[in-house]
């Protein structure tokens, strides 16, 4: 019997009995809008979560730092390395960075804190950040001096309207020394301010908003060395980061001597965790569907038997059993697919209502300091659901699965009628 | 004339609660291609038990059925359905049609099971209606149709898909005398007019009278076979 014979019999059938298969159906909508309900509003979170860990970790920065036997020892990059991860494939650059200490900064009677002093080659620098770090006075110097410094914003804005410095100042900042015979010291250097940043947040774990940016090589002086405690690397790709990552290790022995973050690898651990909360959410909201399942069991089981006189007839002028089958089987997956059909758009909806209010208690809320970018950032207060295609083809596919396996027994039980017995049945 | 129909010492029991009934307790019979035979025989002779072991709903607890040459209980249970769909019209008491369907769409069914489109079926179907002195009742459900016109449809239904043999199971029992013998009558007309294989089960003496053959069963055997009158009384 052909497919669209069949489909039409079982939507003829269907609809002789409308309330009923209304009924039905009304079971698997209800499955199908929780389960799309609570996918679309974790697809939600999940868009939130990964727009601000990828303002948070940049995903094309690798950081090599010392580790194993290097660790504790001063320095130990040199520029062979650095131009040799360069070469690496999907690598954009990589450039050295020397990383201190420091104590109070001091300006005409003012002083300011920074957390970090940050050693770079400037023209390097700003393409491993180049959406990250905007100058807010002044300019990124291009070419240095010695004594060129730009400072974060924290460093620049003691208050909110109160700063530190003018562009041009001479800032002194007491440098931290540490020497076999004097031990930790202190020493005085003067900087000449050529810029200030706006708000930059933290990459990793350096928040460029505390830090005083030097030139690289006053640094090398200063601290009589040719070499660099860091290599930042930028790729092409976040794609690129477990091969870039595996290749620097390898160039220095691979034991461990040199640790790699890479920020794409901590956010698939993220993304592992939001699609394991993911799983288990869909999972509760199946077991509606499931309980569809039992109702369109229920209700086929009692179609049956009314209609066995009817299969009986169809038996004798000749449907084998597999036709009878497939007749029944139409029904449940008919049932499956409109219920799949109408729950996709009121699970969407249903979404859409509970992002609204869910989340309205943040409204309230003061902004607060992201814990991730360090920057300021407003509340949640609305999730935005999200619905891909996948899953709403997955929930109809799955409703349509769900009503065809539990409709499976009672269509097994109309196959199986015997005819002359079916023709008897009053 | 070949024998369209074959059966050799058919045996069948079945159980009604705890007692085993012998139906059918060795039925030998033939049946030529272009005959109008009755079986005939009281209520409990085993007649609709017959009935359907001749058309393959039920297989026979021993014995042979030949139809066509096939030998039934070599089939699969698949391979009798397709035997009933294109070898066997079947004619019952009670009419038997799909009640949500219209006259035309019981018609179609057994076209629409073997797969034939729905344009040809569409018009094979009007055909036969036309045929059985339905051509206006064909948008009609079951339910508006009174019982002889049921029973035309019904036997639209059986000569659809032109069947080696119709085999009707009192087809007059649920109607009145008048109506009855109007069944009987288009019977016999497609009998004589295209020459149509009619096996007629029945416990009315004068419709078995008027068969070419009358085939009397009585406690599940052949009791006698005799020739009918043939045609019709008035």
């Amino acid at each position: 019997m052909r497919w669209k014979s069949v489909l039409a019999m079982a939507w003829e059938s269907m609809k002789q009995r409308r309330f009923r298969t209304s009924l039905t159906t009304l079971g698997v909508v209800i499955g199908i809008t929780a389960i799309i309900g609570l996918a679309s509003l974790g697809e939600g979170f999940r868009v939130i979560i990964r727009d601000e860990m990828q303002q948070g970790f940049e995903l094309n920065v690798l950081t090599v730092m010392s580790g194993g036997l290097l660790t504790g020892v001063p320095s130990p990059f040199t520029d062979d390395d650095v131009g040799n991860i360069s070469q690496m494939p999907g690598v954009v650059i990589a450039t050295s960075i020397i990383q201190k200490s420091v104590g109070k900064l001091y300006n005409d009677g003012k002083n300011s804190t920074p957390l970090v002093l940050l050693a770079v080659n400037f023209t390097e620098f700003v393409q491993i950040y180049p959406d990250r770090l905007a100058v807010e006075h002044g300019i990124w110097p291009e070419s240095v001096s010695n004594d060129t410094s730009v400072m974060g914003y924290n460093v620049e804005h003691l208050s909110e309207d109160e700063t530190f410095a003018n562009l041009g100042d001479n800032v002194t900042v007491a440098l931290s020394f540490t020497s076999s015979l004097r031990g930790r010291y202190y020493e005085n250097r003067t900087f000449n301010v050529a810029g200030t940043l706006g708000k930059s947040g933290a990459a990793g774990f350096i928040n460029f908003d505390d830090a005083l940016l030097i030139p690289i090589n006053t640094a090398r002086t200063l601290y009589n060395t040719t070499n660099s405690d860091m290599i930042f690397v930028r790729l092409a790709d976040p794609s690129y980061s477990d091969s870039v990552a595996k290749a620097i290790e390898d160039r220095f022995g691979g034991g461990g001597e040199v640790r790699v973050l890479v920020p794409a690898a901590f956010m698939e651990q993220v993304e592992t965790i939001l699609n394991m909360v993911q799983i288990f959410l869909t999972a509760i909201a199946s077991i509606a569907l499931l309980v569809a399942g039992l109702g369109i069991m229920n209700i086929m089981t009692v179609s049956v038997m009314e209609r066995t006189r009817e299969i009986g007839i169809m038996k004798a002028i000749g449907a084998k059993s597999r036709t009878v089958l497939t007749m029944f089987l139409a029904e449940a997956a008919l049932i499956g697919l409109l219920g799949g059909v109408i729950g996709v758009p009121f699970g969407y909806g249903l979404a859409q209502i509970m992002g609204q209010f869910l989340f309205r208690f943040g409204a309230e809320a003061t902004p607060r300091r992201s814990l991730i970018t360090g920057t300021e950032t407003h509340p949640l207060t609305v999730v935005t659901p999200v619905l891909t295609l996948q899953w709403a083809v997955g929930a109809i596919v799955f409703a349509i699965g769900v009503s065809v396996i539990f409709g499976w027994y009672p269509a097994r039980k109309a196959a199986k009628l015997d005819p002359v017995e079916a023709l008897r049945y009053e | 004339m070949p024998a369209i129909l074959e059966a050799r010492d058919v045996e069948k029991a079945y159980r009604m609660g705890e007692v085993l009934v012998s139906a059918l307790r060795g039925v030998t019979l033939e049946i030529e291609q272009g005959e109008f035979v009755a079986i005939f025989g009281p209520s409990g002779s085993g007649k609709s038990t017959l009935l359907h072991v001749l058309g393959g709903l039920d297989r026979p607890d021993k014995g042979s059925v030949h139809i066509d040459g096939v030998n039934l209980s070599t089939l699969s249970d698949a391979k009798l359905a397709e035997v009933r769909l294109n070898k066997i019209g079947f004619v019952f008491q009670f009419f038997n049609l799909l009640p949500r369907l219209t006259a035309l769409r019981n018609v179609e069914l057994p076209l629409t099971l073997a797969d034939i489109s729905e344009e040809e079926s569409v018009r094979k179907a009007t055909e036969m209606l036309e045929l059985v002195g339905l051509k206006e009742r064909v948008s009609h459900r079951p339910t508006e149709l009174s019982g002889g016109e049921q029973q035309r449809v019904a036997i639209a239904r059986a000569l659809i898909n032109d069947p080696k043999i119709v085999l009707a199971d009192e087809p007059t029992g649920n109607l009145d005398t008048t109506t009855g013998w109007e069944i009987v009558r288009l019977m016999k007309r497609l009998n004589e007019e295209k020459g149509q294989t009619f096996v007629v089960v029945t416990h009315d003496q004068g419709v078995a009278e008027t068969a070419d053959r009358m085939i009397h069963l009585k406690d599940g055997l052949v009791h006698g076979v005799k020739k009918g009158s043939g045609g019709m009384q008035s």
